[in-house]
């Protein structure tokens, strides 16, 4: 097959289109990626706002602000894990067994379903970040760490997207992909998503230096409080695309496999 | 009467089988509740370094809310198995049977209780193994148990109401959000004292807080079983009972017609 870039490029947006405006018009799939962190962070915004009085808690301009990170990357993580449950039922639906006999590069329809998890993790991540914006949250980093906070969530969304794409080809289970979703918040709470590493327990800080997503939710709260003691961005940066470009590779490996059963 | 109480049983049996016979059925049930137990005594374990709250283990004020959180998801279940029934239009036929039709929901609903145990003693046994206390003897783990069981069975009252409400599994994810949103809109994270802004008001008059304050008397020290900490609890079980009994009864009358 020849590749033509721009020809797959169309590929890959057209498949994007569709994921997204299968999810929304799905909305059972979507409620739990935008009604659930909006929810938590409701709760702990307000359940767990006296931890500033903490002696070591850091000095920030809202708590709502604080934790606004933590939910941003679980809407991450529930956007990308959504991809992987969109894509099983395609797979027991059998339009992803079509798309298949399609004369277009396989990595492709990877991508394509990947791009429909980095759209929704745009739209998600612009509301999260204006409604606890309305609520009280505020930016000191201003309008660039806002972008750059969405960017960091997308890129995260599709690091996931791409490990739930590759069990979702594993197995083509849609049941197994739906019982997963608890595991998605042991990935949360191995990270500082609502405290500082420094208040977390021992052995959750100890385990928290080999998350990933440690890195992510500190760089985008050091982003969006102007205060890089609270987290670096570069790391961030090259924590979600170093993430990212792994699962993407996991996810097409995954679909050769698949390929190499049928 | 006594048939009644044998349609009653045989479908509680069912509900069992549907457990028994389906291999992990209960593993995300029971996972979820034990990874939010985990994560949120390793988030805001600290918590308990502030004045006023009333341990100093943060595992031990979790836990009771990890085993209502699992009991409910566990009865939201029964109103999804019961969406599905009527789906495929098992529910339907069973509608013609002449019993009445609470009778019907009766057997799933005891299922859902029965179900619940098991989220509710793995919860409790991973809690205490990495350090729960259980100051509150034979009577706090009767307390904690006995406010699992009958949240169960007011979440699966609401599971039912939805069920024959919308008569979808889609509504699925809205029963477990509203099992959801009454055990954290509560004193979840930390006692009353020290919630702030809109949520010290909500949990003040949500039914959910005392539910917890019944169950939390077999692990927080600061909350002995007492009669004080168990009226308010059953008065709130009770009243949740009766509406969402009352709603579920209405719901399944206005079935057909």
């Amino acid at each position: 097959m020849t590749r033509d870039p721009a020809r797959e490029g169309r590929v890959v947006l057209a498949l994007g289109r569709r994921a997204l405006s299968v999810q929304f018009r799905r909305a059972q799939l979507l409620m739990p990626t935008f009604v659930l962190p909006l929810m938590l962070l409701a709760v702990i915004a307000s359940g767990t706002s006296a931890a500033r009085g903490l002696r070591e808690f850091p000095d920030v301009a809202s708590y709502l602000g604080f934790v606004v990170p933590g939910t941003i990357i679980q809407g991450a993580l529930l956007a990308g894990l959504t991809s992987g449950t969109a894509l099983a039922g395609d797979i027991e639906g059998g339009f992803f067994d079509r798309l298949l006999a399609a004369p277009v590069n396989r990595t492709s329809l990877v991508l394509g379903r990947l791009a429909g998890t980095l759209g929704l993790a745009l739209l998600q991540s612009t509301l999260f970040l204006a409604i606890a914006w309305i609520f009280g949250a505020r930016y000191p980093g201003g309008a660039g760490a806002v972008l750059a906070t969405i960017a960091l969530a997308a890129i995260t969304a599709v690091a996931i997207g791409g490990v739930a794409s590759a069990i979702a080809l594993r197995t083509g289970s849609l049941s197994l992909m739906q019982s997963i979703f608890p595991f998605v918040f042991v990935l949360l709470f191995m990270a500082p998503a609502f405290f500082p590493r420094e208040l977390l327990v021992p052995v959750l800080r100890d385990a928290a230096v080999y998350n990933p997503l440690t890195y992510v939710v500190e760089a985008v709260r050091g982003l969006l409080q102007a205060e890089p003691a609270l987290g670096d961005p570069l790391a961030g940066v090259v924590a979600a695309v170093g993430l990212a470009l792994a699962t993407v590779a996991l996810a097409t490996l995954a679909l050769k496999d698949r390929l190499r059963r049928l | 009467m006594s048939e009644a109480v044998h349609v009653a049983s045989v479908l509680w049996r069912r509900s069992l089988n549907e457990v028994l016979r389906v291999r992990g059925a209960l593993l995300p049930a029971t996972i979820a509740p034990v990874i939010f137990l985990l994560g949120m005594t390793g988030q805001f374990g600290r918590l308990t370094g502030l004045e006023g709250f009333p341990t100093d283990s943060y595992l031990s004020w979790i836990v009771p809310l990890s085993c209502l959180q699992g009991a409910g998801f566990a009865g939201a279940a029964t109103g999804a198995n019961l969406a599905r029934d009527i789906e495929q239009g098992l529910f339907d036929r069973l509608l013609v049977a002449p019993v009445p039709r609470a009778v019907l929901v009766i057997g799933p609903i005891l299922g859902g209780i029965t179900r619940c145990l098991v989220p509710a003693t793995v919860v409790l046994l991973v809690g205490l193994a990495l350090g729960a206390e259980l100051p509150g003897g034979a009577l706090g783990l009767l307390a904690l148990y006995f406010a699992s069981a009958a949240f169960c069975a007011i979440a699966a009252l609401w599971g039912v109401f939805m069920a024959v409400t919308f008569r979808t599994q889609q509504a699925g994810p809205l029963m477990q959000q509203g099992v959801f949103m009454a055990v954290f809109l509560s004193t979840a994270y930390t006692p009353e004292s020290l919630l702030r802004g809109w949520l010290e008001d909500f949990a003040h008059f949500n039914p959910v807080t005392q539910v917890l304050e019944l169950a939390r008397q077999a692990t927080v020290s600061g909350i002995e079983p007492s009669l004080a900490h168990t009226l308010p609890g059953l008065a709130a079980l009770a009243g949740l009972g009766l509406f969402f009994g009352a709603l579920a009864l209405y719901g399944l009358r206005r079935m057909g017609h």
